[in-house]
Formats: C-alpha cells, sequence, structure tokens
C-alpha cells in the first residue's frame, strides 16, 4: 500500500525512503470497533431514558422495542416487500437519473450551445423544491410507482447534471493547454482529458443525487399514497401510534442512505486517488 | 493570467481542430541557416469584449532566434513574454505580423515546438511514463509504437526519474514533477522547447539543482530553448542571450549577449562570480526595476541579494 516516495526533491541519489514501523494487526479494526462500542453505549442510553419514563412513551419508546418492532416486522412480512420496493424504485431512478444527468451535464459543459439553452431550466428545477410537483405528478401519474419513480428521478437528475456541467467547465486550462502541444484531437482532448478530469466531478454528482433521490423516494411514497414503500410503513405507523415502528423505519432509512453513501465514497476513492492529495 | 486562462478556456468551441502541421516535410530546405525562429513585426492583444476594449499585450516583436540557442526572456509580470512564447506555441495568433519557424508561419502547435508548464500541467491520473507518454501517441504516424517504450525510458533516464515511471504525480515533489515536464517535453524530439517559467513553482535549492540539469540535459539533446522567467539570475546563467521586455504595451528593450563560458553550472568555476555576471546582473536590475515600478526616474537601492 506504501509507495516509494523519496524525500529529497533534487534527487540525484535518492536515499533510503521507507523504514518498517510496526502496528497492531487489529488496528484496521480498531475504527470499526469503536463505532461498534460507540452506537451500543448510544442504544443503551437511549433505553435507560425511556425506562426513566421522563418521556410519554407514546412517541419515545425504549430502544429494545424498537429493535424488537423490527425483528417483527421482517418476521411477519411487513417490512420486506415495503423496504425491497423502496430500494428497487429508488435504484432504478437513480440509474434513470444517471444515464439522463451524466451525458446532458457533459453536453452541457462543453457546448455553449447546449448550455444556453438548458440552463434557465435546468436552474429551475434544481432550484424548486420538488414537494411542489407532486400534485402535478399525482395529477398526471396518478398514485403508483410511475409518480414514485418519476420524482426519484427529478430529485436526483439535476445534481449530476449541474456536478457534471461543473467538471467540464472547470478543466485545467493548463491541461488544455498541454494537450494543444501535445498533439490531441478534438476527441482525444474530451477522451484523454476533460473525461477523466470530470469523473470525480460524476462521482459527486450522483453522491448528491442519492442525498436528493432519498428525498425524492421518500416524499413520493409519503404523499403520493401509492400504499407501498418505507414511506408508506412511516405513514401507516404513524396513523396507528406505532412509535416503535416509526423508530424502526427511520433506522433502516438511515442504515440504506449511510450505506448508499458510503458505497459511493468507496468508489471515488478508487475513481480518483489523486483528488484528495492533490487539492491540499 | 486570468485572461489567458478564460482564452483557452474558450478554445475548444471557438476554433476548429487544429491542423497536424507538417513541419519535418514541407521545411524550405536551408532557408536561413542561423534563423530557426523568425518573428517580424508582432503584436498580440485580448480583447475584452464586456468592455468592448482590446489590451495590446505585445507591439511590435520583432526577434530572431537561432538554431540551438538559449535565450532567455525577461520582464516584469504582464509585460506578455508568455504572449509572446504562446504565439511561438501556436496557442495565440498575432494580431498582425508574421512567427515562422524554420521559414513556415506558425498556424497551431506541431511536433518541432514542445512546452514546459510553470504549473507542470501533468494529468494527475497517469503515472509518470504514461504523462510522458502523452506526448508521443497523440500525432500519428510519427513514432511507431514500439519506439514508444525506449524513447520514454530515456527521456526519463536523462531527466534523472528512472525509477519513478510508475508513480503518480502528486506523490512526487515539485522539482521532480518538473521533471516529468521536461521529459515529456524531449521524448518527442523537438527542435525547439518552449519553458514558460519552469522553476517558478519550485524552492530555491531546487531550482539551482534543476537549472544546472537542464543545462546538462540541452548540452546533450541541442534544443534550441525560449526560457521565461522572471528571476534576473536564472536568465543569466541560463542564457545565451537575454531579451528584456518593457511593460504594457511589450515591446523589446534590448536583447543582450551573455557570452559567459559554458557549462556555468561548474564547481571549480563559478560564473555568478565572475565580473561579467555581476555587470549584466547591474546591467538588467537597472532596466527592470524601473520597469517593475512603472517609472523610471524613482531612485532604487542598488542590486542586493536575491532578484
Amino acid at each position: 500500500m506504501t509507495r516509494v516516495v523519496p524525500n529529497g526533491s533534487t534527487g540525484t541519489q535518492p536515499t533510503p525512503q521507507v523504514e518498517t514501523i510496526t502496528v497492531s494487526r487489529f488496528a484496521p479494526f480498531r475504527g470499526v470497533a469503536f463505532t461498534v462500542v460507540n452506537l451500543t453505549l448510544f442504544f443503551i442510553l437511549w433505553e435507560l431514558i425511556a425506562r426513566a419514563g421522563v418521556i410519554n412513551p407514546l412517541f419515545f419508546p425504549r430502544s429494545s422495542e424498537v429493535f424488537s418492532a423490527l425483528y417483527r416486522g421482517f418476521e411477519d412480512g411487513t417490512i420486506l416487500p415495503q423496504l425491497t420496493h423502496s430500494i428497487t424504485n429508488f435504484l432504478i431512478g437513480l440509474a434513470i437519473s444517471a444515464a439522463i444527468g451524466i451525458p446532458v451535464g457533459l453536453l452541457m459543459g462543453a457546448s455553449r450551445i447546449a448550455d444556453l439553452i438548458l440552463s434557465p431550466y435546468v436552474w429551475a428545477m434544481t432550484s424548486l423544491p420538488r414537494v411542489a410537483l407532486i400534485p402535478l405528478l399525482i395529477l398526471i401519474l396518478g398514485f403508483g410507482d410511475a409518480m414514485q419513480l418519476t420524482i426519484i428521478v427529478l430529485s436526483a437528475v439535476f445534481p449530476i447534471m449541474v456536478n457534471c456541467m461543473a467538471g467540464v467547465k472547470t478543466v485545467d486550462p493548463s491541461l488544455l493547454r498541454a494537450g494543444r502541444v501535445f498533439g490531441t484531437s478534438q476527441s482525444e482532448t474530451y477522451i484523454k482529458i476533460i473525461l477523466p478530469f470530470t469523473l470525480p466531478f460524476v462521482i459527486s454528482g450522483v453522491n448528491q443525487g442519492i442525498a436528493r433521490g432519498l428525498v425524492g423516494m421518500l416524499i413520493g411514497e409519503l404523499l403520493g399514497g401509492g400504499g407501498n414503500g418505507l414511506g408508506y410503513l412511516l405513514d401507516r405507523a404513524g396513523e396507528q401510534f406505532d412509535a416503535p415502528m416509526l423508530y424502526a423505519v427511520l433506522l433502516l432509512l438511515a442504515v440504506m442512505s449511510v450505506s448508499l453513501i458510503q458505497a459511493m465514497r468507496w468508489l471515488e476513492e478508487r475513481a480518483a486517488p489523486w483528488r484528495d492529495i492533490t487539492r491540499t | 493570467m486570468v485572461r489567458l486562462g478564460a482564452q483557452y478556456t474558450d478554445r475548444p468551441a471557438a476554433e476548429p481542430p487544429e491542423p497536424s502541421q507538417p513541419a519535418e516535410s514541407s521545411r524550405p530546405v536551408e532557408a536561413a541557416e542561423s534563423a530557426l525562429i523568425e518573428a517580424v513585426e508582432v503584436s498580440a492583444g485580448y480583447d475584452n469584449r464586456r468592455e468592448r476594449t482590446r489590451l495590446i499585450a505585445l507591439r511590435d516583436i520583432s526577434l530572431t532566434v537561432r538554431q540551438g540557442e538559449f535565450l532567455a526572456i525577461v520582464g516584469p509580470s504582464g509585460c506578455g513574454k508568455t504572449t509572446l512564447i504562446n504565439m511561438i506555441a501556436g496557442f495565440v495568433k498575432p494580431l498582425s505580423g508574421t512567427i515562422k519557424v524554420r521559414g513556415v508561419e506558425v498556424d497551431g502547435p506541431g511536433s518541432d515546438r514542445a512546452m514546459v508548464f510553470q504549473d507542470y500541467a501533468l494529468l494527475p491520473w497517469r503515472t509518470v511514463e504514461r504523462n510522458v507518454e502523452f506526448a508521443v501517441e497523440n500525432r500519428r504516424g510519427r513514432i511507431p509504437k514500439q519506439d514508444r517504450e525506449r524513447r520514454i525510458a530515456d527521456a526519463l533516464s536523462l531527466v534523472g526519474l528512472a525509477g519513478f515511471e510508475r508513480s503518480f504525480p502528486h506523490e512526487l515533489s515539485g522539482g521532480m514533477r518538473q521533471r516529468v515536464g521536461i521529459a515529456r517535453a524531449l521524448v518527442g524530439e523537438p527542435e525547439i522547447l518552449l519553458m514558460d517559467e519552469p522553476f517558478g513553482a519550485v524552492d530555491a535549492m531546487t531550482r539551482e539543482a534543476m537549472q544546472a540539469e537542464l543545462e546538462k540535459i540541452i548540452a546533450k539533446t541541442g534544443q534550441t530553448v525560449l526560457f521565461i522567467t522572471h528571476s534576473i539570475d536564472e536568465a543569466i546563467t541560463l542564457g545565451d542571450r537575454i531579451v528584456v521586455i518593457s511593460n504594457r504595451p511589450g515591446t523589446i528593450q534590448e536583447i543582450i549577449d551573455v557570452n559567459l563560458p559554458r557549462p556555468r553550472f561548474d564547481e571549480r568555476n563559478d560564473v555568478r562570480r565572475s565580473a561579467r555576471f555581476g555587470e549584466i546582473r547591474a546591467h538588467l536590475w537597472d532596466l527592470l526595476s524601473g520597469e517593475a515600478l512603472g517609472a523610471k526616474s524613482i531612485p532604487v537601492a542598488p542590486p542586493g541579494g536575491e532578484s
């Protein structure tokens, strides 16, 4: 993992650079262990406060109740179909958003005309609160998957687009000059300079798309009244004063979004290892 | 600087793809055996469309660069040094006048000219060797693929980077990154090396070491070098001639023959201690300090430590 880097910048005779140090074999797991302990303590504290009974248990259940609601929900099949529905919808929506947002964003970055034509609509849609679209979408698409998917796409596609555009527009001008000096053609300039430079922007666009898409998913399910998805579970649990279930679904949503963001972060590190270091 | 940047970013949409210049083949035989680059009454400027003004960066520059010479270009910031070199590189079209390389008018970049950038301009996602390869992989039909590997290895060992082929630019120090930049410029064996303040971003110690190495490398490869700097000392230690450009609009104020023996970086005989060096230094200081302050009448302290 460690790369050999000489410390003498004049470097005519590189001296030995890397020494071996002893590190515990468990060092990489220390962070994970810390998080586990941290969360355990959090849930124990939660349990204790709830048991003390200072807060109305109607909206502050014990953490053990939340976990057992989660377990029962999976066992009796109330959660799993809704979870699958939400995740499937979300991933399809995200895929559509990427398929539309990345090419259009790149085009807007590369072509002034495309930018001039599209940017008023893109910026309007980027800044318009998504909830405002729900009544219209219900009117057009009714209740159900199509409406939910549309709101996810409308939420996720614009951040992806805007980031891709920004990536193309901020390509280091001296890299473009280097391209000209060393004879890249128009298409080579795109393939060898602009696209690799833009890749991290694409990923952070997708990252934002995930965050916004999750919101879109939930408002679609909560307000769209389609009768499915995690949003529906939340809605129903609220109506039935089923606080443990409410918390259980929220917990699931937190896990879902954190793992998606972590997956993207992992991808980002792999896709552009040079990025963080060159930025310091 | 800002204006230049804007110009380059506009570039892809504004211009048709540059024709690959057949400089090698269409060069007139022995047009002028010593004049490699000839600029005749060249002016350059940048349009500011918003304010409807045109800023003249260079006015009526006439300059002949001899084959094999090391020409240092000095001048205050913003005097148009970079514009001059960019015109020779073929990025910027002159407003008037002509620039010829071996008798052929410059029309876009060509493989006979390579450039070393102040900010290195390396592709951060490519390894050192793939960065060097960048210079020889784009213009088709020039270098057969099997030759490339050898030439990349040669170029890297010439700049002292053998063993770092697989490193990424962000893993290297500034001085080493610029070595990659130099290797990349040399690997295509251009006739002309255009260097735009190549050591401006490295620390003082590295800078001296790099100057010494550059002199050695050029002694081996024999390129004609145009070297922009704003360090007076660097111009004298490296240049055969020094072109002094005055402030906006930039004009050539003086061309100085350095006439110091080479190699300049010789432990036993440090040219920087010679009388001639001090003489040129004092003269350049007079020229440039007046320029830098914008008025010659203001008295300036005599040259002290660093320029």
